[in-house]
């Protein structure tokens, strides 16, 4: 008969399923208010970018911050099987597995606590060295948010309207079409690949990912070496009868010698609910047994310590910014408002594509090389497929590492991420000779104006006025090449305010009809 | 004249002397043009369409009904870059009163859509007052139709609500505008289509009046309540209004826009698609030649 499970292990799968799933909706439809309600509250409590935004200074995440480290110091990392989409989406491969008879179970095999650190220190040198590239790869919440977003994405909307279409013929149009979108095939493709690949490391050995690659598990790791509660083995009750290691996805419990390796354990409690003899608890530290050994390796730690500050050193002596040339520049990708300077976005997000989702106008899309190799698949302006809607903010308040800044409206609607740029000789005024002005249309500062010239209006942009919100670019309909199109800023500038003499002083209603 | 043309013009004037003499009992000779100053947007369109014989000459009991209102921008309703709620709503609750069946609002719009259905006004209005919002942001919601005789434009992919609509009222809000130099009535209706990008590339003007050609409302609803005189369509700030307090009403998608130029201070000529649509017969610009009714509140 199958027992009841522990109660530690109900509590995990509960807080599991309800950030899996809230962690999952934020990203999975595209434009939609959940992302933009939800994520302030989620994202805080992701380690990973909560701490790249403290180090933008924003002190607001540290009330994700810091329950989240308590609650390792406290429980060790349990944050790995409850907080993470990645660990949860891991462990519903594990359980997977689980149904193959030669995949049954796990075994003691804890991998070198030195290789995770050195990796992790890689990745931090890199980071503080301005690339973001290891880090956004190996980044559990971005990597995670990176597929839902471009490849669930697309297959949300893909059937929400085949939904639509077939209530809509049954006269129930209680669901409304989408717009189609699919991201560059190589933003699809890697971030694909990469989950695959985590996805068949968990099928091969349980969390290895966790215990080798992640940056959230290496610093999570250290934490819990000096977390008070922990899985402890009553030498006493213990028979040895192997039933924990077995369950343990981590690899982490060694039954023989009755030892667990804690600072690999994510605290799934499958150990304590599998244990027939009561011999495993999870107990504080003062409760434990004298014999009950971890695995120390204080050097690898001091080692992560170090690191990054000499290689920060290192880094800082060897690049220096140069100058673009006007082709460079056309090549470049206008970056997200909020982002400041395309330097200081780069070096701040880690790709997790919450932006892209929560986008109501969306008009962000991973980026491929137009950043650079280290901007690989951080979000970009893509007029092509929309433009930034005037009064919106949306990106930066859901921006969890801070990549993005949160600007009142007042001021984003003055930030210019870019300047509209005219070709005269592309343009259908000049080339049909017949009126056009789309671009000046939906131009929200009047930036593009139109002016006569001969019997037709022709676009003239007011640089000082433009904010680069690429409205004339999208609206542009000359094929293939737009007539106007936004040069990013490198360095986001700030618009002059916009003329409001008003137009018509003294009495404003009609007196007679001119007719 | 041989037979089957005899009975048609009878009955035809059979059918025109009795409506006609139905409607003069009620509100005297039907004029051409409508035009109402010095109310709210509400009152204004009630003594307009009373002068018009009341939205029962329009709306027959049981009937689909379609409203078309400038929804383009994502701007408050003070800016004026969107048609009046509350005229819309007032157009609706007469619709229901007439016996509509149902009313449908919708627009294709430049901003993204469910920001501009909700900034406007328009979407909650509606709601208020038992109509119903459709969406228009996605090509699913439009079908191919051929327009036959346009210059320009052969065919477009047409808003499935005008498609099964029986009444169509065109209700645009009068603008500066930097592509066409203004926007009313006939320069609404690219918000019935899809594919919007063709028109601004292939002779915007005269797609405008092709269409115009093509489609005709039953009627037309200007509102010119507060009028985006600078800066259009979109409009930069509030500075660029001008509470004018009007409003034009006409079957003649033509003459309104005619009318509604001189309002703006534009000659009708200046503005080439009401010189295209003009000249191809959709209606008239000589504003001396129809029975206008000036009505002040």
């Amino acid at each position: 008969m199958k027992k009841f499970p522990h109660p530690l292990k109900i509590a995990r799968l509960v807080v599991a399923t309800a950030f899996g799933l809230t962690l999952t909706l934020i990203f999975l439809v595209p434009g939609s208010a959940i992302s933009t309600v939800l994520s302030p509250i989620l994202t805080p409590l992701q380690l990973v970018p909560s701490v790249v935004r403290l180090t933008g200074g924003a002190v607001i995440v540290l009330a994700g911050l810091i329950p989240v480290l308590l609650l390792t110091i406290l429980m060790g990392r349990v944050y790995c099987s409850t907080v993470c989409p990645l660990g949860i989406l891991q462990d519903l491969v594990i359980r997977f597995r689980r149904q193959f008879p030669g995949r049954r179970w796990f075994r003691y095999n804890t991998p070198p606590p030195l290789f995770h650190y050195s990796v992790f220190s890689l990745t931090v040198v890199l980071a503080l060295s301005g690339s973001f590239l290891l880090l956004n790869l190996l980044e559990p919440f971005s990597t995670y948010g990176r597929v839902v977003s471009t490849v669930g994405g697309p297959m949300a909307v893909a059937l929400n309207n085949a939904a639509a279409f077939l209530l809509n013929r049954l006269g129930l149009p209680l669901l409304v079409h989408l717009p189609w979108r699919v991201a560059d095939l190589v933003a699809i493709t890697i971030p694909a690949l990469v989950i695959v690949a985590i996805g068949a490391m968990a099928f091969w050995r349980g969390r290895l990912f966790c215990n080798t690659l992640c940056p959230a598990g290496a610093l999570l790791g250290i934490l819990s070496r000096v977390s008070i509660f922990r899985i402890t083995v009553d030498h006493e009750r213990c028979n040895e009868c192997g039933h924990c290691e077995r369950v343990c996805k981590a690899e982490c419990i060694h039954s023989g010698s009755k030892t667990v390796d804690f600072a690999a354990c994510v605290g799934c409690f499958n150990c304590i609910d599998a244990c027939p003899t009561v011999g495993l608890s999870f107990e504080p530290i003062w409760h434990r047994d004298a014999r009950t050994q971890t695995n120390d390796g204080r050097r690898s730690v001091l080692m992560t310590l170090i690191a990054p500050v000499t290689g920060r050193l290192a880094a800082d002596s060897t690049i220096a910014p140069r100058a673009l040339t006007y082709d460079e520049s056309r090549r470049l990708a206008v970056a997200p408002p909020g982002a400041a300077s395309t330097e200081r976005f780069t070096g701040l997000c880690t790709a997790c594509h919450l932006c892209v989702s929560a986008c109501p106008t969306q008009v962000l899309y991973p980026s491929v090389l137009e950043y650079g190799l280290e901007g690989l698949f951080q979000p970009r302006m893509n007029y092509t497929a929309s433009y930034c809607n005037f009064d919106c903010t949306v990106c930066g308040d859901v921006c969890p590492t801070g990549a993005l800044q949160a600007l009142p409206q007042a001021e984003k609607k003055l930030t210019q991420l870019g300047k509209a740029f005219f070709v005269r000789e592309d343009c259908i005024v000049v080339t049909k000779k017949t009126d056009c002005g789309a671009c000046s249309e939906h131009c929200p500062t009047k930036a593009v104006k139109m002016v006569p010239e001969g019997k037709v209006l022709l676009p003239v942009v007011t640089d000082t006025l433009c904010i680069g919100c690429g409205a004339c670019e999208h609206a542009c309909p000359t094929k293939p090449r737009k007539a106007i199109y936004v040069i990013p800023s490198a360095v986001h500038g700030k618009a002059q305010k916009p003329d409001t003499t008003p137009v018509q002083e003294g009495k404003q209603e009609l007196e007679e009809f001119p007719f | 004249m041989d037979r089957r043309a005899f009975v048609r013009t009878s009955a035809a004037a059979a059918a025109w002397t009795l409506a006609g003499g139905m409607r003069l009992e009620a509100a005297g000779k039907i004029p051409d043009l409508v035009a109402v100053k010095g109310g709210e947007a509400e009152a204004m369109f009630r003594r307009g369409i009373a002068a018009l014989g009341g939205m029962r000459a329009f709306v027959k009991p049981n009937s689909k009904v379609v409203i078309k209102p400038n929804i383009g921008w994502d701007v408050p309703p003070e800016r004026a870059g969107n048609t009046n709620p509350k005229l819309i709503a007032e157009i609706i609750k007469q619709c229901k009163e007439a016996g509509a069946k149902e009313v449908t609002v919708f627009d294709h719009t430049c901003d993204n859509w469910s920001r501009c259905y909700r900034t406007s006004g328009i979407e909650a209005a509606v709601r208020e007052a038992g109509g119903t919002m459709a969406p228009g942001h996605a090509p699913a919601y439009y079908q191919e139709v051929k327009l036959g005789t346009g210059k320009s434009l052969t065919s477009v992919k047409e808003h499935e609500a005008i498609l099964a609509a029986d009444v169509f009222i065109n209700v645009p809000i009068l603008k500066s505008h930097s592509s066409t130099r203004l926007t009313i009535a006939m320069k609404n209706l690219m918000g019935n289509v899809w594919d919007r990008g063709y028109w601004h590339a292939n002779d915007l003007h005269q797609c405008i009046a092709d269409y115009a050609g093509y489609r005709k409302p039953t009627l037309n609803v200007v509102d010119a309540y507060a009028v985006m005189k600078r800066n259009g369509p979109r409009g930069v700030s509030v500075s660029d209004v001008v509470t004018m307090k009007a409003q034009l009403l006409s079957t003649d998608i033509v003459a309104i826009d005619a009318a509604g130029a001189k309002l703006l201070g534009l000659d009708p000529s200046d503005v080439r698609h009401i010189e295209l649509a003009a000249a191809r017969g959709v209606g008239t610009m000589e504003l001396d030649k129809l029975a206008i009714e000036r009505i002040s509140l």
